[in-house]
């Protein structure tokens, strides 16, 4: 029936519309250093022009080239997508697993330390680690040291994640039976807890990077994020705001670009959801 | 009514709106201006803690003894009149016998008294009148409309210290600390508008001071609308729920487009603040010390170009610290004009040449790469402008790093003269005195950041501090502006000027260097020349 | 029995709350600059002198070492002094209260349309799992929820309050709702809250939806479901037997989570807007270094989820025996 393959293919399709989405915007992020115009690039006698062949998404009110600028901020964007999810992956996985296999003590103390960590608020957290941060950290590139202070700020909830995992699958009667023939607790957890934790552990992290990368934009736009002239979509958008009735085009690319990349990173976190929950696959 | 729109919510719910939400009335007969303010003041206690939206705030509510009128000239206020001695060390004030608290008690010269040594106390952390009252080693009070004040070492300047905002001692004298007191949530002075209500985030609204001896306003109500955010101050704008805003000038560009432009009148004040580049010549870099790169990089600038396409002509190219509108500028210097061949040409005589083809100068195997120190801002702009300067730079062969910073941050890299070159504005009182910014005295301790030691403007910016003689003075300090301009000690990019659009039926605004608001000629003499204009 | 386990779990909140104030309270006198200095602008001749100064980092305490001081704050906070604020010494609890009510009200608007939204979709969704409906709304989800808060306030505002004018533009209410009646006064402040807190909920909304469709395919397993379908239960009633419960347990760690969002998520709302609410007050006296307001808030905040998170653990142990044992 084509009704049934329709709904067959938004199955499936979710995951592959997510992963071409996401390999075209990193394709674009990639070249675009070797792209023909400059995102530096001054003209003063043409700004704010309207998309036209010279400049295919039209240019701002410095005459810059709008689609090198957006180019030029999809490395930005993804990059601390990608170096935030990691960063927070590697603090939340092997927190989350030690407190919620260990229990007790342990879990007390790191489930105290993830409720404090949660209080703080993201945004003091942001501008404290980016202003007292030693000397060597402002040295770092931009991207790699927000990713890094995104990761710190946004591991806390994918820890408790992990923890809420780890507690359920360890009252499974896999578990509890593989700790009653006396298997060793590390091997409890990398051999029968953490394979079913991986499902819900790479759809966090797909879920991550979109949530990342929002953040970052959403920092931007307020002015705290990747400062200027380094491009950033949130930063574009930040711009595009004063010149919003005369420029619509300013707004529209960048604002379509970071829905894109958040829309790629949300379809593969649910297409993965699918794919990889063994019991949701048995289930389908 | 300003506007009849069409309500949603009410059809649904089957009620007609005659009036929308979100548009307040006007009750017939009476006249109110809304303005925005674009943040809270940081207090209501008139002396404590200025900003400027407090100091706006301040100056409607009470009067100072002297005011500077819209064209900087000084004009008595509750002073009648005053005078120097002879030696320049005593200042005494005669004040008017008409003057009254909005509580009907007479103002004093005991009350001058009081909030001068209030001002003082740390507590209340008056950052603009405590140092100036500081060079002040006594206040006598004469009699009751006579007061003296004493100097221990006389400064021409020293009328700037009395445009203080004036409080009464019987309301405000009670309280330790003036800023959590009870004055400072209803205040009371001797101004054109009485303090009405404020809340908070919201709105502050004055009333007519119905005795005001210098006439009763031309409004009935001077209500401040409190909008933090630009584009949404426009939208208000535009919707009628503002009759007067200053806008970035991006906004201004689209207003003047806008459907709603016919209701509008728009002029444009230019406020004594001046965009500048500072450049490190304390030897930590091998590039700045050599007035000829200073001058290149000022000359690789298309400046006319920048102000007029990008900044909508709302910027003027400046020469030094000096605005064009205050009397104090030498109208014979001219901005460095935009020309790259010159800029080249001193680069190159500079040392700086491009020897190993990289696409950047280099002398003694040093490439020309440096960083530029800048504070994190709200200003749109500043991001544009810096790159954009960027870009020119680099087609000269000079790259520049931009290192934005956190404002606190930025400003102890700047105490420590641990950059390169910064930039960002400063904003003048209409006094000339420059000695703290440029006096190599000034290196160490003070906010001559740039490390600058030039004899001729040490001489000229003391002989500035010394001399009482107008004319004199104004010869001083036009030589002084020529010494920066020939050695561009600093580099003055911008004098921004800001846009105000209003209600073509708002008139009696007179538009200054200081603002609109400050000065002797502010929203006391606004008045609606139509009462209705928008049935 | 539950008693003391509900001390316990209260005894570590409460070494939580102090965790978080210990940090906050060092992360901001790190930060660069003081509140003193703050307002200084030496080059505007805008400055105190330096005995003036020094009278002021005494007032302010900001002369003895940092655990003095801590220990300081937290002695008055101990006796339900909040402090006054550096800038403009009003007491922090009076600022703080004048500002809550519309952070408060927006939040609790906008958790209310999540949950009232997000729950009935995903259940449906998860009941219709593999239909054209479930896969509408999973592709409507993941684009509301890539829909980023700026650029959609920014959208919304444009549309509904500068063209078409059928909604305010900002704030909470009109200039003169004072002086109307009562039932004007009601649609007034609904037809304020109605762009914010859409834009507050949609993204969580759809979050949630897609949250509780999956935890409820998560936890029914499919022989449970087979044999309820065997002896004739209606669907709904098996659902609410076997799903629910289960999928509670995620939702309510959610909800844990989403009472620190409370405070922090509505700073961009709060500024496109115009509302003064919390999150506004926290930005501004963080950029200020106002640092008893800045604690004033991380406490609250901290209360506030601490409490949430402890509600969650709590009724995690009550809805699954299993944790309970375990413990």
């Amino acid at each position: 029936m084509p009704a049934e393959r329709v709904v067959s293919f938004l199955a499936s399709g979710r995951l592959v519309a997510g992963l071409s989405l996401l390999s075209l915007l990193t394709m674009l992020a990639l070249v675009s250093p070797w792209l023909p115009s400059d995102p530096g690039d001054f003209d003063l006698d043409h700004i704010l022009e309207p998309p036209g062949r010279k400049h295919w998404l039209g240019t701002d009110t410095g005459g810059r080239d709008l689609a090198a600028r957006i180019a030029s901020g999809a490395r930005v964007s993804l990059g601390v997508g990608l170096v935030s999810t990691l960063v927070s992956l590697c603090l939340a996985v092997p927190l989350g697993a030690l407190a919620g296999y260990r229990r007790g003590w342990t879990d007390a103390a790191i489930s105290r330390w993830l409720e404090a960590g949660i209080c703080v608020p993201v945004l003091l957290l942001l501008l404290a680690l980016l202003s007292v941060a030693p000397v060597w950290f402002s040295s770092v590139p931009e991207v790699w040291r927000l990713g890094v202070v995104l990761g710190i700020g946004s591991f806390v909830p994918a820890a408790r994640f992990v923890r809420a995992d780890v507690l359920r699958i360890a009252v499974t009667e896999r578990v509890v039976s593989a700790r009653a023939v006396g298997c060793a607790a590390t091997r409890i957890v990398l051999v029968h807890i953490l394979p079913s934790a991986l499902g819900p552990v790479a759809v966090t992290a797909a879920f991550g990077i979109g949530t990342a990368v929002a953040l970052e934009a959403a920092l931007s736009f307020l002015g705290l994020g990747i400062q200027p002239p380094a491009t950033s979509w949130g930063g574009l958008l930040g711009e595009a705001r004063e010149v919003l009735d005369r420029a619509w085009w300013l707004a529209l690319f960048p604002g379509l670009s970071l829905f894109a990349l958040v829309l790629a990173c949300n379809l593969i976190g649910e297409g993965l959801r699918e794919r990889l929950d063994p019991r949701l696959r048995s289930w389908s | 009514m300003r506007r009849r729109d069409t309500w949603v919510l009410a059809l649904l719910f089957g009620i007609t709106a005659c009036s929308a939400p979100g548009v307040p009335s006007q009750r017939p007969g009476s006249s109110v201006a809304r303005v925005l303010m674009p943040s809270d003041p940081a207090s209501l206690s008139l002396i404590g803690r200025p900003d400027r939206n407090s100091e706006i705030f301040a100056a409607q509510l009470t009067d100072s003894l002297v005011q500077y009128d819209s064209t900087l000239r000084w004009v008595p206020r509750v002073a009648r009149s005053w005078e120097f001695s002879d030696d320049h060390h005593d200042l005494t004030f005669h004040l008017r016998d008409d003057v009254r608290w909005h509580d009907g008690v007479p103002v004093t010269a005991d009350d001058v008294a009081f909030t001068v040594e209030l001002a003082q106390k740390p507590i209340l952390e008056n950052r603009v009148y405590a140092p100036l009252l500081a060079l002040v080693s006594g206040v006598e009070v004469v009699d009751r409309l006579t007061l003296r004040a004493h100097y221990p070492e006389p400064t021409p300047d020293a009328l700037e210290a009395w445009r203080i905002p004036l409080i009464p001692r019987h309301r405000a004298g009670a309280d330790a600390d003036l800023l959590a007191s009870e004055f400072a949530r209803s205040p009371v002075g001797c101004g054109p508008f009485r303090f009405e209500h404020y809340r908070v985030g919201e709105e502050i609204s004055l009333v007519a001071n119905e005795d005001y001896w210098d006439g009763r306003p031309g409004l009935d109500r001077l209500v401040f609308r409190i909008f933090r955010d630009q584009r949404t101050s426009y939208q208000a704008l535009r919707r009628g729920e503002l009759d007067l805003v200053v806008l970035a000038p991006e906004l201004w560009a689209e207003a003047l487009r806008s459907a709603e432009a016919a209701r509008w009148k728009s002029f444009v004040y230019s406020s004594l603040s001046v965009w500048w580049i500072g450049w490190n010549m304390d030897g930590s870099n091998p590039f700045f010390v050599d007035a000829r790169v200073r001058m290149a990089l000022a000359h690789a600038l298309d400046r006319e170009t920048f102000a007029s396409r990008v900044l909508n002509g709302l910027a003027r190219p400046a020469v030094t610290f000096y605005h064009p509108d205050s009397p104090w500028a030498d109208p014979e210097l001219k901005p460095r004009a935009y020309d790259r061949a010159l800029a080249a040409r001193l680069l190159d005589e500079a040392g700086w040449v491009d020897h190993d083809g990289d696409g950047t100068r280099d002398r003694a195997g040093k490439p020309f790469r440096f960083r530029m120190l800048v504070a994190v801002s709200s200003m749109q702009i500043v991001d544009l402008m810096l790159a954009w300067q960027q870009a020119a730079w680099s087609s000269l062969g000079v790259q520049v790093e931009i290192e934005k910073v956190d404002f606190q941050r930025f400003r102890e890299l700047r105490a420590a003269h641990r950059f390169d070159a910064f930039q960002g504005t400063n904003t003048f009182t209409p006094s000339p005195d420059l000695y703290e910014l440029l006096h190599s005295s000034q290196r160490d301790s003070g906010v001559n950041y740039i490390g600058l030691t030039d004899p001729e403007i040490d001489r000229l910016t003391q002989e500035g501090r010394d001399c009482f003689d107008p004319e004199l003075r104004l010869e001083i300090y036009r030589a002084l502006q020529r010494r920066i301009y020939e050695t561009e000690a600093v580099s003055a990019q911008f004098h921004f000027s800001s846009p105000v659009i209003h209600d073509r039926h708002l008139a009696g605004i007179h538009p200054s260097p200081i603002d609109i608001y400050r000065t002797a000629d502010g929203p006391r003499l606004w008045h609606w020349t139509a009462q209705e204009p928008f049935p | 029995m539950i008693g003391i386990r509900i001390l316990r779990r209260l005894g570590g909140a409460l070494v939580s709350l102090v965790t978080v104030t210990i940090i906050v309270f060092a992360l901001i006198h790190l930060a660069p600059g003081d509140p003193i200095s703050a307002g200084d602008d030496p080059e505007s001749h805008r400055g105190l002198s330096a005995a003036a100064r020094d009278e002021l980092r005494a007032l302010y305490r900001l002369d003895e070492p940092l655990h003095r001081r801590y220990i300081g704050w937290l002695g008055d906070i101990v006796r339900g002094d909040l402090g006054r604020s550096f800038q403009d010494h009003r007491a922090v609890s009076e600022k703080i209260a004048a500002r809550a009510r519309s952070t408060i009200l927006l939040n609790a608007l906008a958790i209310l349309v999540m949950l009232g939204i997000g729950v009935p979709l995903g259940a449906l969704a998860a009941q219709r799992q593999g239909s054209a409906w479930d896969h509408g709304t999973g592709v409507a989800a993941a684009a509301l929820n890539a829909l980023p808060v700026f650029w959609c306030a920014l959208m919304l505002q444009i549309a509904f309050s500068v063209e078409l004018r059928w909604l305010p533009l900002y704030g909470l209410r009109s200039g003169d709702a004072a002086s109307r009646g009562l039932l004007w006064r009601g649609l007034d402040a609904a037809a304020h809250l109605v762009l914010p807190v859409t834009c507050l909920s949609y993204g969580a909304a759809a979050y949630v939806s897609r949250f509780v469709r999956a935890s409820l395919l998560d936890s029914s397993a499919p022989e449970a479901w087979r044999a309820a379908r065997a002896r004739g239960l209606a669907p709904f009633t098996i659902w609410r037997r076997h799903g629910l419960t289960q999928a509670a347990l995620p939702l309510l760690t959610l909800a844990g989570l989403l009472v620190p969002a409370l405070f922090g998520g509505s700073v961009i709302v709060e500024r496109v807007f115009a509302i003064d609410g919390l999150g506004l007050l926290f930005l501004e006296a963080a950029s200020r270094r106002d640092v008893p307001v800045v604690m004033g808030l991380t406490l609250l905040a901290g209360c506030a989820s601490v409490i949430g998170m402890l509600a969650a653990d709590l009724a995690y142990g009550w809805i699954d025996p299993r944790v309970r044992r375990a413990r």
